[in-house]
């Protein structure tokens, strides 16, 4: 089933979102100039926040839509289903964004079958339109519609890279995990930890980023990061937190959740 | 009788000079992993392996009996170089099992830590305040083990004047990293301290060099039968030209050994464990290259400067290709000559008897991954509607309702594969009694041709080896626009093991053919039994790296390098030269042929 989130603005409840440069301007300007933009950057640093800050700052509903290997054309477009009385059509978020002028997201767009993404071609270049087959209709797209695509470089499916020429239409801006001080900031201001404990949240953080690659699939991203730092406002016992709430999260291998619990020992201590 | 007596001295003296395990000693292969993943996560370099290091004389001051036993001559300190992070192979100088293994993992940070520059005393005090400052775990660990090591030094009151002056300082160092400590050289070192690194920035005390030199490739096919993975301090030496000479050698008068003699010699094979415990009792290996595969038996990673390459062995005109230096940071043009031969004489053959079965087995397999168009109907949701179905549902009341949806699955794939195979010596040794990894990789190729051609994608087949850089040699055993055939299955019925592995210019070669291909994915399948590693310098770190690099490149060029190895103790530098992704290790050499097969299935999927 595709994941969708509607989030409807209100002026009082823009997401926090830190700036580490300049992106929320560019955001703004795409927007304005009707182009497409693709988010790049590791899971976890902060993308999909982005882009709900930035809706709610636009003032756009936001559609909302993971992808991966079984969503297909229609899952983004809509289809018939059967009904008591024949069968009637149900809009997918891709067309729903169209018809709304709101701003489509397709968060881990590789994951997707490349049959499915065909469909945005005719979205992200001037032309702006979505043919629906089924209904023999083209949906022009408002001038506030807009398609935020995000990819994360880092995953390397084997056979699963964005296509160069799907690339080029968009508006390109790489995410990357914010600096020490920064990620130390947004951690305490999502949770209101300590600052010194933090402090060493990030380090180990950190730390386990330069291992990606090699040791990890994947590095443990700021989100993770709030996550434990949540668990131990609660209460919880820091070590434990960082075990079930980053540790266990980045592999499955008993081993090597035992070697990165010495690094989690070596900069918490007990 | 001499000799029980002997015997019962030795041992007397050992156990008063304390040498006897005391229960909390710790060795480093169960914690090398752990120690691995602490290095790279506190900033060490990747694709550094941990390795036990070599024994070095410390030459400070030990106790009557002590040098009456021979013991605690030499010492083990930690280090890193360009090719491993290098530790004690046991820590046992601290009474528990707690503090030897704090003693590894703080070794292990420090090297992670340790600024390059600066006397030994400031090093270790920068990389000590680093540590206390960041992690305050391994700090509360620090001032453990700084109470175990000061109760194990000699007492500064019991020492002569200028040793004792030392002693304080160190202590000092010890106790208050912060301070300025000077160490006024004496007439006699220090007693080592084991929390600090040791005092020669490459690792090994006195020693300045230790690159390490992997064994060739003729030697390691033969080595079965032991695997000593101790590091020891080697030097180069001559061979000397004429053979024979006064000394017979017997294996064991190496325990009278100290220095090398230039005496050509034979080795008998039968003795490996004499000669490993021997060798162990050597300060220096002198090794020297003759052609004959006489350390078949006796299998020893040194600390060895590399050799140099000795020119080239082809004047055939060939391909250039660059390769990267890593220790300079540059890309060599035109520094490989890559030569492509074919088998044109190879007879025509048929699928060999043993594999019939197995193919038609991946046949039925693979038939569903052929490129088509593929309707699944009466699905409990899908795309469209199944009118079938659905007409079926309300004109028949039994019929289920439920079910009238239709999945459309298309199955366009356009990709070009080359399969990179590496023919390399070390593809002669041996699996079993009738198997060698050669026949494990002739019917890899085999079968993993059948396939392709099975599922009609575009594919080509070739083999490497090297002898240095001026002769790589690929073997075509099908280019991209032959058709598969029993010809093609003659070639690579024929393909016999050779030379060396240099990967990084194979690799070039085949991203340059493949990247000619217009397919929207082009997959490069590297199928190997071992790292890169070749006769001259290219070894260890450098061949790693250069690897690396042709392989970034290659993705670069938009191409997808993908990695099968049958190495079993590879998993240290496969990481670092393909990503964690991007490789797969098969423990089963035997079932190479099938998972290759299966694994493109998944890959293409």
């Amino acid at each position: 089933m595709t994941l969708l989130s509607l989030h409807k603005p209100h002026a009082s409840d823009i997401p926090a979102y830190v700036a580490v440069d300049q992106e929320v301007e560019v955001f703004q300007m795409a927007w304005r100039s009707h182009l497409p933009v693709l988010l790049k950057g590791p899971t976890g640093c902060g993308k999909t926040r982005f882009v709900e800050h930035m809706a709610a700052r636009l003032k756009r509903p936001l559609f909302t839509v993971s992808c991966h290997d079984d969503l297909s054309a229609a899952d983004l477009v809509g289809r018939h289903l059967i009904g008591a009385d024949g069968t009637y059509w149900v809009d997918g978020p891709l067309t729903q964004a169209v018809r709304q002028g709101g701003i489509c997201y397709l968060d881990e767009i590789v994951e997707a079958r490349k049959d499915t993404t065909v469909v945005l071609h005719s979205l992200s270049d001037d032309r702006r339109i979505l043919p629906i087959d089924r209904l023999g209709l083209v949906l022009e797209a408002p001038p506030e519609f807009m398609l935020v695509v995000s990819y994360n470089p880092g995953y390397q499916h084997l056979m699963k890279a964005l296509k160069p020429s799907t690339r080029q239409r968009f508006v390109s801006l790489a995410f990357d995990f914010p600096d020490a001080a920064l990620e130390q900031q947004i951690v305490v201001g999502e949770t209101g930890i300590a600052s010194a404990l933090a402090k060493q949240l990030v380090t180990l953080a950190r730390a386990l980023r330069q291992t990606a690659d090699h040791d990890l699939e994947e590095a443990p991203g700021t989100r993770l990061l709030v996550d434990v730092a949540r668990l131990i406002v609660q209460g919880c016992n820091p070590q434990l937190a960082c075990r079930v709430g980053m540790i266990e999260c980045v592999t499955d291998d008993p081993e090597m959740v035992r070697a990165l619990m010495q690094v989690v020992q070596a900069i918490l201590g007990d | 009788m001499e000799e029980h007596v002997g015997l019962w001295w030795h041992q007397l003296l050992t156990r008063m000079a304390g040498q006897k395990g005391h229960g909390g000693s710790v060795a480093l292969d169960p914690m090398r992993g752990e120690l691995g993943l602490l290095f790279r996560a506190l900033g060490g370099a990747h694709g550094l392996k941990v390795d036990a290091t070599a024994g070095t004389r410390h030459g400070a001051r030990r106790s009557v009996i002590e040098r009456m036993a021979g013991v605690r001559a030499k010492v083990e300190l930690a280090g890193v170089d360009a090719q491993a992070l290098r530790l004690p192979g046991l820590a046992d100088a601290y009474a528990t099992v707690e503090l030897n293994q704090a003693l590894y993992r703080w070794q292990t940070a420090l090297c992670a830590v340790v600024p390059e520059h600066g006397s030994w005393v400031t090093r270790n005090q920068q990389g000590t305040m680093h540590l206390l400052e960041n992690y305050r775990g391994l700090a509360a660990s620090y001032w453990q083990l700084v109470q175990a090591e000061l109760q194990r030094r000699p007492d500064p009151a019991t020492l002569p004047p200028a040793e004792a002056q030392a002693e304080r300082s160190i202590r000092q160092a010890l106790r208050h990293p912060d301070s300025a400590v000077t160490l006024i050289p004496g007439a006699r070192a220090p007693e080592p301290v084991l929390l600090w690194l040791a005092p020669d920035a490459r690792g090994a005390m006195g020693v300045a060099r230790s690159q390490a030199m992997e064994p060739d490739e003729a030697t390691r096919a033969g080595s079965s039968k032991q695997q000593d993975e101790k590091r020891r301090v080697a030097e180069d030496a001559d061979m000397p030209e004429r053979p024979g000479g006064l000394m017979m050698f017997r294996p064991e008068s190496i325990f009278s050994w100290s220095e090398y003699a230039k005496v050509q010699h034979d080795v008998q094979e039968n003795e490996e464990e004499d000669l490993a415990r021997a060798a162990d009792d050597l300060d220096t290996l002198s090794v020297s290259a003759d052609q004959r595969p006489v350390a078949r038996a006796l299998r020893m990673n040194l600390d060895h400067a590399a050799r140099e390459e000795t020119g080239p062995t082809s004047a055939e005109p060939a391909i250039l290709l660059p390769e990267w230096d890593y220790k300079r940071q540059v890309l060599l043009p035109a520094h490989c000559s890559v030569r492509i031969s074919s088998m044109p004489d190879a007879p025509a053959r048929a699928l060999p008897e043993r594999l019939r079965q197995e193919q038609r087995r991946l046949h039925h397999q693979l038939a569903m991954l052929a490129p088509e168009r593929q309707v699944r109907r009466r699905q409990s949701h899908g795309d469209e509607i199944d009118l079938d179905a659905l007409i079926r549902a309300r004109t028949d009341s039994g019929s289920d309702q439920q079910d009238c949806y239709q999945q459309v699955r298309r199955n366009q794939r356009d990709l070009s594969c080359l399969l990179l195979a590496d023919l390399s010596l070390s593809t002669d040794a041996a699996i079993s009694e009738k198997l060698r990894v050669i026949d494990v990789i002739r019917d890899s190729l085999s079968l993993f041709a059948e396939s392709l051609s099975d599922t009609r994608d575009r594919f080509a087949l070739y083999g490497f080896s090297s002898r240095q850089r001026h002769a790589v040699n690929m073997v075509e055993l099908k280019h991209f626009d032959e058709p598969f055939n029993a010809r093609i299955r003659g070639r690579i019925e024929q393909i016999k093991p050779a030379f060396y592995t240099r990967m990084g210019a194979a690799v070039r070669q085949s991203s340059a053919l493949l990247a000619k291909e217009k397919s929207r994915e082009r997959l490069l399948l590297i199928l190997t039994d071992g790292k890169p590693n070749d006769n001259d310098y290219y070894e260890g770190r450098y061949g790693i790296e250069d690897t690396r690099y042709a392989l970034s490149e290659a993705r670069k060029q938009g191409l997808r390098p993908f990695c099968v190895t049958v190495d079993q103790t590879a998993e240290d530098y496969l990481p670092h030269i393909f990503g964690k992704h991007s490789f797969t290790i098969v423990k089963r050499p035997a079932e190479l042929p099938r998972r290759l097969a299966l694994l493109y299935a998944q890959l293409t999927r």
